[in-house]
């Protein structure tokens, strides 16, 4: 039972990275973006196949993976802002551009990391003391540095222009800025973030493969709403812990509906219809709470 | 043939039972797929059958925990994690991903990962060596790898005239990209060339056929999932452009494939059913080569052939268990 808690915990988090990416787009700059099924793969595709042919450093992929997404977002925001494609259609080329560019990439549509040396490796190496919980912890660490970096970074002149383009577009032009390039920079941000994350998950996962970034944008999507339910403010530390825990939930409905779905009767092919039921419970019982909570007050 | 492949396993198995049975508590074996296909269901099945038909009573000697990522890699992880942190016994692990999610998660375990439905698990990463297992660590499993030279020769052997064979498929999926490049080579030693057409998605896979019509003499798709889910499209292009199409699934025999090779997954199922015993008798994962489908299977619709304007030469017609004529199957004495 800890066991797959800990393991919940820890897709939670890597994944928890994309979705910081598309809380970027989706909350900040008011940017339905679906490139991200696209530089999921990206970032894993540049990590792995950077670290079985060229033999890099596991953690100097996840730089580059960074490095790669972000061009991705770039590509979508200048179909945006310069080409004038609307952010959904710009963004679906994107992604529909990037699975040819990830074969290319990778070179075929699967690279094993199974006999490489990874992260994994290197962090059960170096906190090999800690046994079941060292890959928890140094996927906590890098997951909560991502996280304050980003709140520093909204703090920054150019986070708060950023902030504003989503909300107030006209306002911020009004002031003499130019939003398009800001648009570009938010892109350039989240997919970079979905990237490393992809860049992580792969060397976690002991492969990457063209067709894992299938659905990002839906869990992403998932935990950003979920976080948001479950903890309004207004505050950046408190709306990206948000998207974390949001992640982390689902993870854990997964894992949960793998282990119990079947005691309640489900079969293996019932898993995303017990999945998505375990969300709606863990979103409803703290909203039926609080009208409960209302109710007896103004009894 | 079935009846000898259960008959031999239940043979090897009866020496192998008087281990694990009598030990009382059941083996527990968690099986993972990475998404619903009828090729994966029928391996799924043919592994689950093939223990019972060697007397493991589901209950009593033998427990499943069965588990589908539908499609979702991160998914496959948390299969393996899950069956890691309920102690199972054992994990079969159908497909590439899902094989490679449990190699993964049972890496430095004792715990044997069998691996079915990999046409090439050395590129995989799940195994160094094909016949020498000594490096596999607690990893083994069968390949579908199917004769993709001999099918080349069969479409060959139909007409003088075939010189261009049109093969559709999901440049996305590892095990398709691994055989058509098998396919080229083949065809390259036969003087034959390859034209390609992708699809990346079942409802692509039309217009990729469609593509090819006026382009090739003949359709050939290996065991790729995409395309096989959408053969009825390739079917209705090869008969628009009048040309045989042969398709590495027997079980398409009657849909309106001109001819069929390769083998049934059930079959396939069986096979990995045999690795899985050998490894619950007591030998190691690293002593078990990777196991490959021998017996293949030609079979002929004659039906299909007619309507294109084809006559099967003889020789072909001879290698053929199965024949699709008026409507219904006939099975050919061997």
């Amino acid at each position: 039972m800890a066991l797959i808690l800990i393991h919940a915990a820890e897709q939670g988090l890597l994944y928890g990275i994309a979705a910081l990416g598309v809380f970027i787009t989706y909350r900040i700059l008011n940017f339905p973006d679906l490139t991200v099924d696209g530089s999921f793969v990206t970032g894993a595709a540049i990590a792995s196949s950077l670290l079985v042919s060229h033999g890099f450093d596991p953690f100097v992929v996840l730089l580059i993976a960074f490095a790669a997404g972000a061009l991705a977002g770039v590509i979508t925001g200048l179909l945006n802002t310069q080409l004038g494609i609307t952010d959904l259609l710009a963004g679906v080329l994107s992604m529909i551009m990037l699975y040819s560019i990830n074969l290319r990439i990778m070179g075929r549509p699967n690279i094993s990391l199974l006999r490489t040396h990874t992260i994994i490796h290197a962090v059960k190496g170096g906190f090999g003391s800690l046994g079941n919980m060292s890959i928890l912890l140094f996927v906590t660490l890098v997951t909560l540095s991502v996280m304050f970096i980003l709140v520093l970074f909204f703090k920054t002149e150019i986070g708060l222009v950023l902030r504003a383009t989503g909300d107030n577009e006209r306002m911020v032009i009004a002031q003499g800025v130019n939003t398009k390039r800001m648009k570009v920079a938010g892109l350039a941000l989240s997919n970079g973030l979905v990237a490393l994350s992809g860049g992580l998950v792969a060397q976690y996962s002991g492969f990457a493969d063209v067709g894992m970034g299938i659905g990002t944008i839906v869990t992403g999507l998932a935990a950003v709403i979920i976080g948001g339910s479950l903890i309004r403010s207004r505050k950046m530390v408190w709306m990206t812990a948000s998207v974390l825990i949001g992640s982390l939930i689902y993870r854990t409905a997964v894992m949960f509906a793998l282990r119990y779905g079947y005691v309640i009767g489900f079969q293996a092919s019932d898993l995303k219809l017990v999945t998505s039921l375990i969300v709606i419970v863990a979103l409803v019982v703290p909203a039926f709470r609080e009208r409960m909570a209302k109710r007896v007050k103004t009894c | 043939m079935k009846r000898v492949l259960l008959a031999v396993i239940v043979g090897v198995v009866l020496l192998s039972m008087s281990v694990l049975v009598a030990s009382g508590t059941p083996i527990k074996i968690g099986i993972c797929q990475i998404v619903e296909h009828p090729a994966l269901d029928a391996v799924r099945q043919g592994v689950i059958d093939s223990l019972t038909a060697a007397g493991y009573v589901e209950g009593t000697d033998i427990t499943y925990l069965l588990a589908n990522a539908q499609g979702d890699m991160g998914t496959a992880v948390s299969i393996a994690q899950d069956f890691k942190s309920q102690n199972v016994d054992l994990v079969v692990a159908i497909a590439t991903p899902t094989a490679q999610a449990a190699a993964q998660v049972f890496n430095g375990t004792d715990t044997p990962v069998i691996y079915a439905a990999v046409t090439d698990p050395v590129i995989a990463g799940l195994v160094l060596d094909a016949d020498d297992p000594s490096e596999n660590e607690n990893v083994t499993g069968t390949s579908d790898l199917i004769p993709v030279a001999s099918d080349i020769a069969l479409l060959k052997e139909l007409s003088p005239q075939i010189k261009k064979i049109g093969i559709v498929y999901n440049p996305g999926e590892a095990n398709s990209v691994v055989l058509t490049d098998l396919a080229v080579t083949a065809a390259d030693n036969l003087g034959v060339t390859i034209v390609r057409a992708v699809a990346d998605t079942s409802a692509n896979v039309q217009v990729a056929a469609q593509s090819l019509i006026g382009r090739v003499d003949a359709f050939y798709v290996t065991t790729d999932n995409t395309i096989v889910s959408a053969i009825a499209s390739v079917i209705s292009a090869a008969e628009e452009g009048r040309i045989p199409f042969l398709v590495a699934d027997p079980t398409s025999l009657g849909s309106g494939v001109t001819l069929a090779t390769g083998f049934d997954y059930y079959q396939h199922g069986l096979l990995t059913g045999t690795v899985v015993q050998q490894v619950i008798s007591g030998k190691k994962p690293n002593e078990i080569p990777v196991t490959y489908q021998s017996k293949t299977l030609v079979v002929l619709d004659l039906d299909a052939a007619a309507k294109i304007g084809l006559t099967f030469p003889q020789s072909v017609i001879d290698k053929a268990s199965k024949i699709f004529y008026g409507g219904a199957i006939w099975e050919q004495a061997k």
